[in-house]
């Protein structure tokens, strides 16, 4: 045995020296990683060649981000896909050689034939360029903390860009591009949002809180006219709109309803069983036609009726029948206007959250129930029915639901097991140290005997 | 610091036997005046109370008082080595771990030595009164453990019946029922075998047989026991060791319905 272990012993030792020396001298090596590894971004076709990528201040966050700016056609978000991490992934990247490249972006050189070869990139980031109304990048121009609305002044495009010059090295830069096209599209842009004054050859404008609230809704309604992206329709229209199911409300419903009898019944039973039934009855047929029920539940509560010494027992199993019954159907269904109101309002968060520096979101949301065009009044009331009806629903539940028990972690068992142990451990160290008269003495049957300190007091 | 001699080695082995079937763990209070023990049986319906008294040993020192927590099936493991005329001595710390028995041969050529792992226990000690019963018997120890384990054959419990006449044990049982009555006995040639009876009124108590045959273990510790009852108190027999060193027990009468 000791022998083939140790044969082996070398071997293995052997076959480790052959690996390290083939890989000292290994065919190909491996270059080291670069400092600027390349990206892989989609760009929009229409972009042309001016564009430029620059970096902008983010209204929501107020950070410099890069943005995509063409003088003709405007601007452009990053979206970076990645992949997960539990699904590592890589790009591999290269260059057509057979095709000489054309120095295709104009007056810049490509430095990229020399340098740039074939490329495994660490992480498979990809960044796809979006259209972005230039809108949400001027925003933060329009926040001057010390005003109201009623004491802004009206001042010139340049002034309201030079608020955030600091922060947004770049604007200045791509304000003069394309002839001040750039510009002109962002002053368009602002006019949206502001009330306007010509003066002169110059335009002069005043932030107005409605305008963009308008704004913003409009875009917002656009946003909602199809259906949300799935995983946001799911989070945020389908689920905040569900209703929970009919079977637990109805079983609300009929315990109310035999508590009441049950009450009723309790002070009538001192005077007779016959008028007992007699005025129970009635009641339930009752409560059960205004709940709109089926003829099941009449039946089960005639019966229920009908037997004038009902006992606890056969009450729950009359609810449970009935929940069976009627079990999985919805208490309300969200109207097609209610589900597009709650879509639009799911938009507009969304939007606010993204795209609008946080100072102005909490005034866009007073501005909201102001505007015509949005009345979230059904939404509203349907919310607030719902929320009345889940309320319910879980008093129902935590008052019947005694079956449920609660789940143990891991922990816990663990500390069971190890309680356990040590109990069997401890009874079995007794065990031995108990006698053969001891043991027998426990079968004993002391009934009637009263202990000892019963008749002895305690020693202080 | 304890240091116990005892040349009467046997009685230690007796005593020990007589209470481990009644009791598992108890700690034997050391102190100036011996060597006590008080406890309970597990239903705590009996207790054993024994005093081995300073004068039993030869010598006897113990410093401060010392409980010594002792495992009796334990101890009885080491009892076993123990030959009719050893000498045996007890020594032990003032917070001791252990119990250091040595057993020494009267012929003094051979020496066994034992260390005893000691345990701490948990105990109350009850405050016992001293009590004028209503009927006091004496006899013959094995008298009164062949009464008890005669009935024990018929009944699970017996009824003791102390009046002017003697004194009677009698059981009722499935088979049938049977009693034992003594009188009044004097024998001046073997005072051993007297039983001797007093009373002050008339006692009538049920006990339950599996105890008392229990409390018999003792037997051997002496060839007198002495029965005390009266009503509505434990039931007291009390084996003499030597001198006043005593071992004695307690038993809660039966009360209410029998059987």
């Amino acid at each position: 045995m000791a022998r083939t272990r140790a044969s082996k012993g070398n071997d293995t030792a052997s076959k480790d020296k052959a690996a390290a020396t083939s890989a000292s001298q290994s065919k190909y090596t491996i270059s080291a990683p670069s400092n600027n590894p390349p990206k892989v971004f989609i760009l929009p076709m229409k972009a042309t060649d001016g564009a430029r990528i620059v970096s902008l201040l983010h209204p929501r966050y107020a950070k410099p981000t890069r943005y995509l700016v063409c003088p003709e056609t405007g601007f452009y978000e990053f979206t970076r896909i990645t992949a997960p991490k539990s699904t590592p992934r890589s790009w591999l990247i290269t260059t057509d050689d057979r095709k000489p490249q054309k120095a295709d972006t104009g007056s810049e050189p490509v430095e990229a034939d020399a340098s740039f070869g074939t490329y495994v990139t660490n992480g498979a980031e990809l960044f796809v360029a979006t259209p972005i109304d230039p809108l949400f990048l001027i925003l933060p121009t329009l926040i001057d903390p010390s005003s109201k609305s009623e004491k802004r002044r009206y001042i010139s495009g340049d002034d309201h860009f030079d608020r955030i010059q600091q922060e947004s090295p770049h604007l200045w830069e791509i304000l003069r591009w394309g002839e001040g096209r750039v510009r002109d599209l962002l002053e368009a842009r602002l006019g949206a949002v502001c009330d306007t004054v010509d003066a002169g050859d110059e335009r002069m404008f005043r932030f107005s809180e409605d305008k963009l609230t308008a704004e913003v809704l409009s875009k917002a309604r656009r946003m909602s006219t199809r259906t949300l992206p799935r995983s946001m329709e799911e989070k945020f229209v389908v689920k905040p709109l569900e209703a929970p199911v009919l079977g637990v409300k109805r079983e609300t419903t009929t315990t109310i309803t035999t508590a009441s009898t049950l009450a009723s019944a309790e002070i009538i039973q001192d005077d007779s069983s016959n008028s007992d039934s007699a005025s129970g009855t009635p009641t339930l047929k009752i409560e059960a036609s205004e709940s709109g029920s089926s003829i099941s539940l009449t039946d089960s509560s005639t019966s229920f009726a009908s037997d004038a010494s009902t006992t606890a027992t056969s009450v729950i199993a009359s609810e449970e029948s009935i929940a069976i019954a009627e079990a999985l159907l919805p208490a309300m269904v969200a109207s097609p206007e209610v589900i597009s109101l709650q879509r639009l309002r799911t938009a507009f968060n969304f939007i606010c959250s993204s795209y609008v520096p946080s100072s102005l979101v909490t005034i866009l949301q007073s501005k909201l129930p102001a505007q015509p065009e949005a009345d979230f009044g059904p939404l509203d009331t349907y919310l607030s029915e719902l929320n009345r009806l889940k309320q319910e629903a879980v008093i129902a539940r935590s008052a019947g639901d005694y079956t449920r028990k609660r789940v143990m972690d891991d922990e816990e068992l663990a500390e069971r097991a190890e309680k356990k142990r040590k109990k069997e451990e401890d009874d079995k160290r007794k065990k031995i140290g108990e006698s053969r008269g001891v043991r027998d003495l426990k079968k004993v049957n002391t009934a009637g005997m009263k202990k000892m300190s019963d008749f002895f007091k305690k020693k202080a | 610091m304890l240091e116990a001699r005892l040349s009467q080695s046997m009685v230690l082995k007796k005593v020990v036997d007589a209470i481990k079937d009644l009791v598992q763990d108890c700690n034997f209070d050391c102190n100036d005046s011996g060597i006590a023990l008080q406890a309970m049986d597990n239903s705590h319906v009996a207790l054993v109370s024994m005093m081995l008294k300073a004068e039993s040993f030869e010598p006897y020192r113990c410093d401060r008082n010392i409980a010594l927590g002792v495992n009796l099936v334990s101890l009885t493991k080491v009892l076993r080595a123990l030959q009719n005329d050893d000498l045996v001595t007890l020594k032990a710390e003032d917070a001791p771990d252990s119990l250091n028995i040595t057993f020494e041969s009267s012929t003094a050529d051979r020496i066994s030595e034992y260390d005893l792992k000691l345990m701490d226990i948990d105990q109350d000690h009850l405050g016992i009164p001293d009590t004028e019963y209503a009927a006091t018997v004496t006899m013959p120890s094995s008298e009164f453990k062949r009464i008890c384990t005669d009935l024990q054959a018929m009944s699970e419990s017996v009824t003791i019946e102390a009046t002017k006449d003697g004194v009677k044990f009698s059981c009722a049982g499935d088979i049938g029922n049977g009693a034992v009555t003594l009188r009044n006995y004097q024998n001046v040639e073997k005072e051993h075998t007297n039983v001797d009876i007093e009373l002050t009124e008339p006692v009538s108590l049920t006990f339950s047989l599996k105890y008392l045959v229990n409390f018999c273990k003792a037997q051997p510790l002496s060839d007198r026991v002495k029965i005390c009852l009266s009503n509505e108190v434990p039931l007291l027999v009390e084996y003499l060791v030597t001198g006043t060193s005593y071992l004695r027990f307690y038993l809660a009468p039966k009360i209410g319905d029998e059987e």
